[in-house]
């Protein structure tokens, strides 16, 4: 039973993702990123964005990282100065917050997790091609379910 | 369905029977013929019936709820699950009181049961399930069946499988309320479907296995006392356990889980080489265990345990010489397959204090063990076990046995009838002092059936028996609400 943390989904979000320092950008595409369907408000929603495959499969460092405090049910936040391309957010909504998704002692997670598009993962995260999406220059939104 | 599924779907069959399958063949069991009735399809929830007194007497002042659960849903489209333990929990409530009974039966509303209903197929995996196209398996209870058992802890009603969490459900109308998490970091944690319960009202249950188990303890309120994981030295598949009123036993069966991939029990394998382990742990300090040793059995079901004077350990257990049930005739079931496999035997087992373990056979073949709840820890007499195994997979007879006397009492219900678990319901002092209540699918009627037996003697046949206005597939386990 315990190898169900390998099999089943980890969502690798440890602490060094969040070290990677936001690069500065000349381009001036927003976004205003919300999450919708907060449960328990409290803590706050943890998460990063990113600009590659790479980086979303943890082989390059993340674009931004993202927190919100989670005190409501819908909460908001916005990215300015973005380039226009494709994009996906990995979250989780760290209750407790330890700084780190939660996992039971069989390694499945016990906070609120998401990926953009709403892609649903099988068997391990939501994979880029589902989560990924396109920033516009100009405004752009997105919004995620998290539970 | 893909021609890959049904591939799949005819690829296990062949592996098993030396019959050529047809399609049509090997989805036999979804139409009500003989035993097959057992495993066939129910379309909806049973809005509360009065049932028909059809035979007896019932008596007077008895008032009792039987909550029981077992799979009713296992095709969809033409698609089936692969295996008896896979599909959709149904909870049924038999009320008696005033003299009058009635019968009320939902499913439980979980994520597989949406998610395939959406797709009209079944694709999540399980024991005896693959995994198909459009699965989405993202923690333990999205392939939740909570299809084999129910509890009620502390007021509150939970339909239970063995793989992931305990599902709340509504007493009164039945409707699901969710899946339980008993700590916020225990989300998702294995709360399997057999606890056991000390006569306090402690609730002892396991979670899980392979090289550990979690182990639960509930407060009789239903709130967590404790909750740990601890090391087995096998990594064993076990679908229940056993207490005495100082230790938790748990049986080392040698099907060991070899690799983890669905369906679950081909990751299984039985390597009688090994023999049968059997894990006793301190329930006040699991760090205080000893092992024992015995000839290789397979099993299902354990009874009660006790502790003696000078120490000696006793529980009973309905064991197999092999788990081909669980591994081929419990799949084979679904399409109208019988496979033979070795018959499950009452036996004894006995772990002396000198750390010598035996077996003690009764000869009589049984499954479904159960005791008189307020004799939990005690040293007991009798064990209810349905028996009376013959041309079909399912028993046909109801029996106590006596350990003093070395007996069954037993009644038949005949060839027309396949039987389900039956508890015991006291009214009296004694361990015989009461009822037994329990199901029967009449297959003759094409209904199911509601019997109360006299505890003290089962030979007399039922005291009084009711009809359903339908049949129900065969369920698993219930409990006294």
């Amino acid at each position: 039973m315990n190898q169900l943390k390998s099999i089943f989904i980890a969502v690798a979000m440890t602490g060094a993702s969040f070290s990677a320092a936001a690069v500065a950008q000349d381009d001036s595409a927003t976004l205003t990123l919300s999450f919708t369907g907060i449960a328990e408000q409290e803590g706050a929603v943890m998460g990063v964005l990113v600009d590659s495959e790479d980086a979303y499969n943890d082989k390059a460092a993340p674009l931004r990282m993202i927190m919100i405090k989670a005190d409501k049910a819908e909460i908001a936040t916005q990215l300015a100065g973005l380039k226009p391309g494709r994009y996906a957010i990995k979250s989780f909504h760290d209750i407790d917050g330890d700084g780190q998704m939660g996992t039971n002692p069989y390694g499945m997670p016990t906070e609120p997790f998401a990926f953009s598009n709403n892609a649903v993962g099988n068997m391990g995260p939501a994979k880029w091609a589902e989560a990924a999406f396109e920033i516009k220059a100009g405004d752009n939104a997105h919004s995620i379910e998290i539970k | 369905m893909t021609n890959l599924d049904r591939r799949q779907f005819l690829g296990t069959s062949l592996i098993i029977g030396a019959a050529v399958i047809t399609p049509d063949m090997a989805l036999a069991g979804a139409s009500p013929a003989g035993w097959a009735l057992g495993v066939a399809d129910v379309e909806a929830d049973v809005p509360q019936e009065a049932l028909t007194l059809v035979q007896g007497k019932v008596p007077v002042g008895l008032s009792t709820t039987l909550f029981r659960n077992g799979p009713a849903k296992f095709r969809r489209g033409d698609s089936a699950s692969g295996h008896w333990f896979d599909g959709d929990g149904l909870v049924r409530r038999w009320r008696v009181e005033g003299g009058k009974a009635t019968l009320a039966a939902r499913f439980v509303d979980t994520p597989k049961r949406r998610l395939e209903a959406k797709l009209n197929a079944m694709v999540q995996p399980g024991f005896g399930s693959p995994r198909r196209n459009g699965a989405v398996i993202n923690g333990p209870d999205d392939t939740n069946a909570a299809n084999t058992s129910v509890m009620v802890a502390g007021g509150q009603l939970y339909a239970l499988w063995e793989g992931g969490s305990a599902t709340m459900l509504d007493a009164a109308t039945l409707a699901t309320q969710g899946p339980k998490t008993f700590r916020r970091d225990l989300k998702q944690m294995p709360f399997s479907a057999h606890p056991h319960v000390d006569r306090d009202g402690t609730v002892w249950n396991f979670g899980g296995n392979g090289q550990n188990t979690y182990v639960w303890k509930l407060n009789p309120d239903g709130s967590l006392a404790k909750a740990e994981m601890i090391a087995l030295d096998r990594n064993s598949y076990f679908h229940d356990f056993t207490t005495t009123a100082r230790h938790l036993i748990f049986v080392l069966q040698p099907w060991v889980q070899e690799e983890f991939k669905f369906p679950l029990s081909t990751g299984m394998s039985w390597k009688p080489e090994l023999g049968t382990q059997v894990l006793v742990v301190d329930k006040d300090d699991f760090s205080k265990r000893r092992v024992f040793e015995l000839p290789a059995f397979s099993f299902f079901h354990l009874a009660a345990g006790w502790e003696e004077s000078d120490g000696t350990i006793r529980f009973d257990g309905c064991l197999e010489a092999n788990p081909t049930f669980g591994q081929k005739s419990a799949s084979a079931l679904l399409r109208g397959q019988h496979i033979k496999a070795p018959t499950p035997m009452l036996t004894q087992i006995v772990l002396r204090p000198d750390g010598k373990a035996e077996m003690q056979t009764t000869r009589v073949a049984a499954e479904f063990p159960a005791s008189d709840q307020r004799m939990a820890g005690l040293a007991r007499r009798f064990t209810t076990h349905v028996t009376g195994y013959r041309n079909t997979p399912f028993p046909h007879a109801i029996a106590k046995w006596d350990w003093q006397k070395g007996r069954d009492d037993k009644h038949d219900f005949g060839d027309d009838h396949l039987v389900e678990e039956f508890l015991f319901v006291a009214n009296g002092a004694g361990e015989r002092d009461g009822w037994l209540i329990g199901t029967t699918l009449n297959l003759k009627a094409q209904k199911t059936e509601l019997h109360l037996l006299n505890a003290a003697k089962l030979s007399d046949g039922p005291v009084a028996t009711w009809q359903a206005s339908l049949p129900l597939p065969l369920g698993f386990h219930g409990t006294i609400g």
